[in-house]
């Protein structure tokens, strides 16, 4: 067992290390491609009051007169050694740009994660268990409709009805405004946490109940199901019994391998309710070509996917032990 | 009946409790000494005056040595008295002996020698590349020296914040510590920041001790205020017509200008450094270049385009003190402009309606960045009049500046500044910058022009260079307006359109530079609530 553990962690690190170095290595290229002038997206209108002598400055702070092979090497050298450099539009380190934002993100991310999951597995086993019935086609047409919604429409929609029109929830941000997020309640921060979160889990409930539905209606038709029914077993024992189970592998890699479309999500959502996080930040960088965040970003996002994706693969040795044995006989 | 009688005097009960509780919850019974704001402009690396926070006119935490008024007169602030050398190299500055940071401190010499030291060497956007070294000389006198004369440097002693030299460091961004009207409590970066009077503060208390900064995207902002939760919110000119209960529109005269800019040489086959091509045979032409200045109808592009929260626009510094009053002509004349064009030798040949000369014909693109629906109007407008005149423009948007200074050499550009350092004047029309990025980029060039500029740049003062600033736009006989060379077609000046609580008293603003926002603090001082 210790054997097989520490080769597929070694495996994994392997593999992560080789991810993190080519996605750099594309990201910068891109950046590098990109004709966006970091220097002209900085001075911006202050255009014709900086003499060029000026701007060569700017551009010696930096390091922009270098070619992009060399610049590369020295961010890459400084990032072995833990320093990602510092951010141009920010002014500050960039792990602690990402440490701040991500702290605020968190919350977001975490509470629609945990809403879409469980209620699209709740939808996709209910629909998946009476298929065809009117509870089924609500369902399908819920999820059929909004998982082809752009997140950001559905949180403009959401916060013209509710914050506009209603006036139930806040316009925007993490906190209330004119007070300092360290005096926030825990109940202000949820009450200004539910818009950007329903945007974020509505869309992503739609994707985990469709493919829990799949699984579902193949699972109830399946021959041990027959079998079962056979027995004289109702369906709702059948799905509770004998289906779950199987379905809930696929459910859970949908969950944690959607880390990823959660972080593209948020980015929009964010903006929408100008919730000062991570995927703000991203749109910043990328718009003004803060290259040093940029890259601090995309390395960071591609280790979020990544774990996410590596816990999916652990926990299935846990829910299902057929896998493990599996991996151990064929060693 | 009587359940009928009771039902109903139990929802009278409840109908004039609501309506109290609202009456209550409507009506401000006591003056308010906290304003929630939302006017854009986060400065996202931080509010530390050596890196270019502050530029607009007011720091807010910091104060500056000398400041413009509502009529962008120069008045002292710090200040107590200031020359500069017969050679036009050193400054002398005294500053008041008042003055204290936010942290108690007080503020000296050393720390203003302090500022424009870090700031030359910052490599920020606050230009002291003229700057040789400033000095103190004793507690309250500082001696600046410069590498040339340049009437432009007072500009620097406008809006340069004095920060303390023995807090002011890598963190200092984050947590200013200044001796202007307020002193920053919290900044959320991307939500709000929080500011509260400065105790500390040598001029008049401001009314309100506590001012709330929202830094939301536009439609959230515009949000909030509909929803009541903010008392001053900046609109786009279009969204300037809608009402919200509550709020009064408050427009700003800006200098906030938008033109056609014209290459001004004919092609002659060079390139950039970049590959960008140079010159149009067209526009090259003066005749060309004036006949659109004329035949332009400003008046009806401000009210048709900006709602009427604008005003037309003659030259890039309309109103301001280094503006000539000649640069106003008589537009919306097709029938001059006509006249322009055929005195030059432009024909319409082949009954197509557009106009000819030496076999080219009088056909060009105006560009235009496509994000900006203002800026895309003007271009389509101005190729509508332009139509009578027998010129065809075609209009094309781009995705990016980054697209666009590959053309901008070569094609008519809607482009826009206005500043209030006439140093822009210069940018845009010395030849010393033809082609030096967006600076003249149409390669204007008139060596009577380059004199008045050089001379205004080299005079004895700030109020001795206003008049070579105004005689470099026109002298009588020539000149970079659209009497003269017209190597620009300007066409409106913007209104800032801000909707306020009708409670807010703001005074008057001045007018504003480019970009919404800050400049209306810039008397933020003065701002009162009335019941």
């Amino acid at each position: 067992m210790s054997a097989i553990s520490s080769s597929f962690f070694l495996g994994k690190a392997g593999r992560l290390a080789l991810i993190l170095s080519l996605v750099s290595v594309l990201a910068f290229t891109l950046v590098s491609l990109s004709p966006l002038d970091p220097v002209s997206a900085y001075i911006g209108i202050d255009r014709m009051q900086i003499s060029t002598a000026q701007e060569q400055l700017i551009i010696d702070r930096w390091g922009l007169d270098k070619p992009a092979p060399e610049r590369f090497f020295i961010w890459a050298g400084n990032v072995l050694q833990g320093d990602l450099g510092t951010s141009i539009i920010f002014n500050e380190p960039v792990s602690a740009v990402i440490g701040k934002r991500f702290v605020t993100s968190l919350w977001l991310m975490a509470s629609a994660w945990l809403i879409s999951g469980v209620l699209g597995f709740v939808l996709g086993v209910l629909a998946g268990m009476k298929r065809d019935s009117w509870l089924d086609r609500g369902i399908r047409l819920y999820a059929y409709t909004l998982a082809s919604t752009p997140s950001f429409w559905m949180g403009l929609v959401l916060l013209a009805i509710f914050s506009v029109y209603l006036g139930i929830t806040p316009i925007c941000c993490a906190t209330p405004t004119g007070i300092s997020p360290a005096d926030a309640t825990i109940w202000e921060r949820i009450h200004h946490l539910i818009l950007p979160a329903a945007t974020l889990s509505v869309i992503g409930i739609a994707q985990i109940a469709l493919h829990t539905r799949e699984k579902m209606v193949d699972a109830m038709n399946s021959e041990y199901a027959l079998f079962a029914f056979a027995q004289g077993e109702t369906r709702a024992g059948v799905a509770w019994r004998h289906a779950l189970r199987n379905v809930a592998l696929p459910a859970i890699t949908l969950q944690f391998a959607s880390l990823g479309e959660l972080f593209g999500g948020s980015v929009l959502a964010e903006q929408v309710f100008s919730y000062p996080g991570l995927g703000k930040a991203t749109v910043e960088a990328g718009i003004r070509g803060d290259v040093p965040l940029l890259l601090g970003i995309t390395l960071f996002s591609a280790i979020f996917v990544f774990l996410g994706n590596f816990i999916a693969d652990m926990l299935y040795g846990v829910l299902d032990p057929r896998i493990r044995i599996g991996a151990e006989e064929a060693k | 009946m009587l359940p009928f009688n009771r039902l109903f005097s139990s929802r009278l009960i409840i109908v004039s409790c609501s309506i109290c509780l609202a009456i209550l919850m409507c009506s401000p019974a006591f003056a308010k000494d906290s304003l929630t704001l939302a006017i854009k402009g986060e400065p996202a690396d931080g509010y530390d005056p050596t890196l270019g926070w502050g530029r607009y006119g007011s720091p807010l935490f910091q104060s500056t040595l000398l400041k413009r008024d509502e009529n962008l007169n120069i008045v002292k602030d710090l200040a107590t008295n200031y020359s500069l050398s017969e050679d036009g190299l050193t400054w002398r500055v005294t500053i008041r002996k008042d003055a204290k940071f936010s942290d108690g401190t007080a503020l000296t010499a050393k720390d203003v020698a302090y500022t424009f030291n870090t700031a030359a060497n910052a490599g920020g956007k606050v230009d002291l590349i003229q700057m040789s070294s400033a000095k103190a000389i004793d507690d309250f006198e500082i001696e600046f020296k410069l590498k040339e004369r340049d009437t432009t440097f007072i500009n620097r002693f406008i809006s340069l914040g004095i920060v303390p030299k023995a807090t002011h460091g890598p963190g200092y961004a984050r947590n200013p510590i200044g001796s202007g009207p307020y002193k920053m409590i919290e900044w959320n970066e991307g939500q709000q920041m929080i500011a509260e009077i400065n105790p500390y503060y040598y001029d008049s208390k401001p009314h309100f001790k506590r001012l709330v900064f929202l830094f939301t995207d536009e439609d959230t902002s515009f949000a909030a205020a509909k929803a009541g939760k903010v008392d001053a919110v900046v609109v786009p000119q279009a969204l300037a017509v809608q009402t919200i209960p509550g709020m009064k529109m408050h427009a700003v005269k800006s200098v906030d200008n938008r033109g056609l800019m014209f290459p001004t040489i004919p092609v002659n086959g060079k390139k950039t450094d970049t590959g960008a091509p140079i010159g149009n045979n067209v526009t090259a032409d003066p005749a060309i270049r004036k006949a659109i200045n004329v035949a332009v109808d400003r008046k009806l592009l401000v009210s048709g385009i900006l709602e009427d929260f604008g005003r037309p626009a003659y030259g890039a510094c309309d109103g301001l003190p280094w503006d000539n009053s000649a640069n106003k002509i008589n537009d919306a004349d097709p029938k001059a402009a006509r006249k322009i064009l055929a005195d030059a030798g432009w024909k319409d040949t082949d009954g197509d309606g557009i106009l000819e000369k030496d076999g080219i014909k009088a056909e060009f693109t105006i560009i235009y960045p496509a994000t900006r629906a203002i800026r895309q109007y003007l271009a389509l407008a101005c190729a509508d009049m332009l139509k009578g005149i027998g010129i065809k423009a075609n209009v094309e948007g781009k995705r990016s500046w980054d697209e666009i200074k590959q053309r901008m050499h070569s094609d008519v550009i809607v482009f826009g500044w206005g500043s209030h350092d006439p140093i822009e004047v210069y940018h845009l029309y010395s030849s010393h910058h033809a082609g030096d990025g967006y600076n003249n980029a149409g390669y204007y060039k008139n060596a009577t022009v380059d004199s008045y500029l050089d001379k205004a740049i080299t005079a004895a003062s700030y109020e001795e260079s206003l008049d070579y600033w105004k005689k470099a736009q026109w002298d009588g006989t020539t000149g970079s307006n659209a009497k003269g060379d017209a190597p620009w077609a300007w066409l409106v000046n913007l209104d800032h359109t801000y909707f306020i609580s009708t409670h807010l008293d703001v005074g008057t603003s001045q007018v504003e530079p480019h970009g919404h926002g800050w400049p209306i603090t810039a008397n933020i001082h003065k701002w009162t609530w009335v019941d």
